[in-house]
């Protein structure tokens, strides 16, 4: 049996938590947050202890595994306070709000006798690990162009309004599309240069687009986009990437297996058509499965701290792109 | 009536062009002159008109030509029509280099002849439809745009440097651009780019990515690659996704369009029914003749978007954005 205790039931820790209940022989034992709210909300939910912090959680309770949801800007010191618990840690990317908490994480992480594994979700999205397969077994021959698009959504809800702070939370290329720059590194290496522009400063909080070329190693060119919006919208993603021998093309919005229209719906006055796109096992599940693998087999996870810290850099180095307007060698 | 010829059948737009013509009133076709003669001769045969072996015959026979050769012979081709008082309306993108586009311009104020630069996306409808809409402010303050304008590989002289002037980076970056330029106003003051050959065995860009900044902040990314295989459905696209302070307009210039799977030929293919711009453009073009009116898409407008294109080559080439004068 693993026990697990999740820090930060926000909207992460919630799907974390939910998941949990889904793994065999895997117990969500706890649940850390300073909101009282929260906390009763856990208890509801899943009937589990609930504590207000991190300290509380590695005194009270016998966890094998913490699981750490809380902002980006709270990533580095709840993570240093787990390993001096000496446990199993699993932290939402982007793995530190900037290089220096990083750094200083990937210091922690060295000699470490547990294992750290990283949220880049993406890694475990069947679209996105199909399309890799794919790339990957030549079907189109060598890659030249990709282009990759997430957001369309409303701006994140988080606590305090802790996304709209730039200085928190990083914003769209750090929080949202580091998903992408992630999973085509995953895919191609190594990046080269980095050129960004974003709308960040150029409007208000709650509104921010961003679009990135990137130069891999390998050659490849590309270009990902994403968005946070104060318009009412859908939350999307694509994905294209063009090869020699052909293309890959990809569009979220037209996968959707279901769409629903009802005239309950219709009589509440929303009157709007619901797609679904309905997984038994969600890239959450499948994530911390891996998780979990890691630890019972003692392998590492597919996601490590070197790997997020160099996601992390690139797109460190698009902010940093978007603020000078130069281009950035990595 | 307007009377019109053409100069040079290289550009297969040409073919396009000259369907339009036949479909306005007030226009006759004269002919086709063609330095390749077996092309003109065939092009004039399936335009159902007269190939002239002489440019300078044709030329004193018309008002108006068509120029549509290898874009780093517009200048010859202008400068000629010019110098016999002819009107022109020129291929895209104007030329190859900022020196023959301006040129060209001269030549046309000089001997007092208009020149049209042939863009006719800015014909569309749904185009068109979308500058109403910014016109209108539904979006409110228009922040950035995403561009692609995807091909697939025109082989023949587009992938010749000497002729083309550039690959799949002059060839669709020129499209975009003037739709911006046009949409907004505004003109762009810098361009980055990546720019490549990796698709195909050609000794020229077919790939790229451009990352541009236009007065007043506003930033702009343009994909121009010739990425769409042989056996992609469609030729390619225009799409543009606007971003304002208010929304976000996402436009597909070429979207209205069935698919037709066909087992005999083994192809499935998209079939368009966007209504034809280039019938836009070319009627937007005789009508300005008759009224002697100014060109909507002027000189100024081709020298700008191929500035830009060149632009993107120089900063590929230095890897860093580069200052557009
Ligand atoms: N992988 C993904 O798809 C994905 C999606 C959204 C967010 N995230 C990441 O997950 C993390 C959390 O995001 P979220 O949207 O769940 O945030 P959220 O604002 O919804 O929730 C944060 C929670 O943390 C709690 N909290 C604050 N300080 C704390 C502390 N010191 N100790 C314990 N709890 C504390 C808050 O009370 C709140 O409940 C972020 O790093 C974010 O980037 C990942």
């Amino acid at each position: 049996m693993i026990r697990v205790g999740v820090v930060g039931y926000g909207t992460m820790g919630q799907v974390h938590s939910q998941a949990f209940q889904e793994l065999n022989d895997v117990e969500l034992v706890v649940v850390a947050d300073p909101d009282p709210d929260r906390r009763a909300q856990a208890q509801r939910d899943f009937g589990v202890d609930v504590v207000s912090n991190i300290e509380e959680l590695l005194r009270s309770s016998s966890v094998d595994l913490v699981d750490i949801c809380v902002p980006t800007y709270l990533h580095e010191t709840v993570l240093a306070q787990a390993i001096v618990g000496n446990k199993h840690i699993f932290i939402e990317k982007p793995l530190a709000r900037n290089l220096e908490e990083g750094q200083r994480i990937l210091e922690l992480a060295k000699d470490y006798d547990k294992k750290i594994g990283v949220g880049h979700v993406v890694r475990f999205t069947p679209a996105y690990t199909g399309i890799r397969e794919s790339v990957l077994q030549g079907e189109i021959g060598q890659a030249a162009v990709a282009r990759t698009f997430r957001g369309g959504s409303q701006f994140p809800q988080g606590w305090h309004d802790w996304y709209a702070d730039f200085d928190l939370s990083g914003g769209v290329i750090l929080d949202l599309i580091i998903h992408d720059i992630d999973y085509l590194r995953w895919l191609f290496g190594d990046v080269e240069r980095v050129y960004a522009k974003t709308t960040h400063g150029r409007t208000t909080a709650h509104l921010e687009w961003a679009m990135i070329v990137l130069r891999f190693k390998n050659g490849v060119i590309a270009h990902v986009e994403g968005s946070w919006t104060n318009f009412a919208g859908d939350f999307y993603t694509t994905v294209e990437i063009a090869g020699k021998d052909g293309l890959i093309k990809y569009d979220s919005r037209e996968t959707d297996p279901i769409v629903k229209t009802t005239l309950a719906e219709a009589r509440a006055g929303g009157g709007v058509t619901v797609p679904e796109n309905p997984a038994a096992r969600s890239p959450y599940l499948l994530e911390l499965e891996d998780m979990i693998g890691a630890i019972r087999e003692d392998r590492a996870p597919l996601v490590t701290v070197e790997d997020a810290l160099g996601t992390l850099k690139v797109a460190l180095a698009a902010e940093k792109s978007a603020r000078l307007g130069q281009v950035i060698t990595l | 009536m307007v009377r019109v010829g053409f100069l040079s059948l290289a550009h297969m737009h040409a073919y396009s062009y000259g369907h339009a013509l036949k479909q306005l009133p007030n226009v006759e076709l004269v002919g086709v002159f063609d330095p390749d003669q077996e092309r003109g001769q065939e092009g004039a045969e399936r335009m159902n008109t007269k190939y002239f072996p002489e440019a300078s015959r044709l030329l004193t026979q018309v008002d108006a030509v068509i120029i549509c050769s290898e874009n780093s012979r517009h200048r010859e081709f202008t400068e000629l029509a010019a110098s016999h008082g002819v009107h022109i309306l020129c291929e895209k993108p104007i030329a190859t280099t900022i020196e023959d586009a301006k040129a060209m311009i001269d030549a046309c104020e000089k001997a007092n002849v208009k020149l049209q630069i042939a863009f006719p996306v800015r014909f569309n409808t749904p185009v068109m439809r979308v500058k109403e809409m910014l016109e209108r402010g539904v979006i409110g303050e228009v922040l950035a745009i995403r561009g692609t304008n995807h091909g697939q590989m025109p082989g023949g002289w587009f992938v010749d440097p000497e002729l083309s002037g550039g690959g799949a980076v002059m060839d669709h970056t020129v499209h975009v651009v003037d739709l911006i330029r046009w949409f907004l106003g505004k003109e762009f003051v810098s361009v980055y780019a990546e720019a490549d050959n990796m698709l195909y065995d050609v000794s020229i860009d077919d790939c790229g990515m451009l990352s541009m900044e236009m007065e007043g902040g506003i930033f702009v990314t343009q994909d121009p690659s010739w990425s769409r295989p042989a056996t992609y459905p469609t030729w390619g696209n225009v799409t543009l996704e606007i971003i304002g302070t208010e929304g976000v307009i996402d436009l597909d210039a070429f979207a209205q369009n069935f698919m037709v799977y066909n087992d005999q030929q083994r192809k499935i293919s998209q079939k368009s029914f966007t209504e034809d711009m280039d019938l836009g453009l070319i009627k937007d073009f005789i009508e300005m003749i008759e009224e002697d009116r100014e060109p909507s898409i002027t000189g100024f407008d081709g020298l700008q978007a191929m500035a830009v294109a060149l632009g993107a080559y120089e900063s590929a080439r230095i890897k860093k954005p580069v200052q557009l004068r």
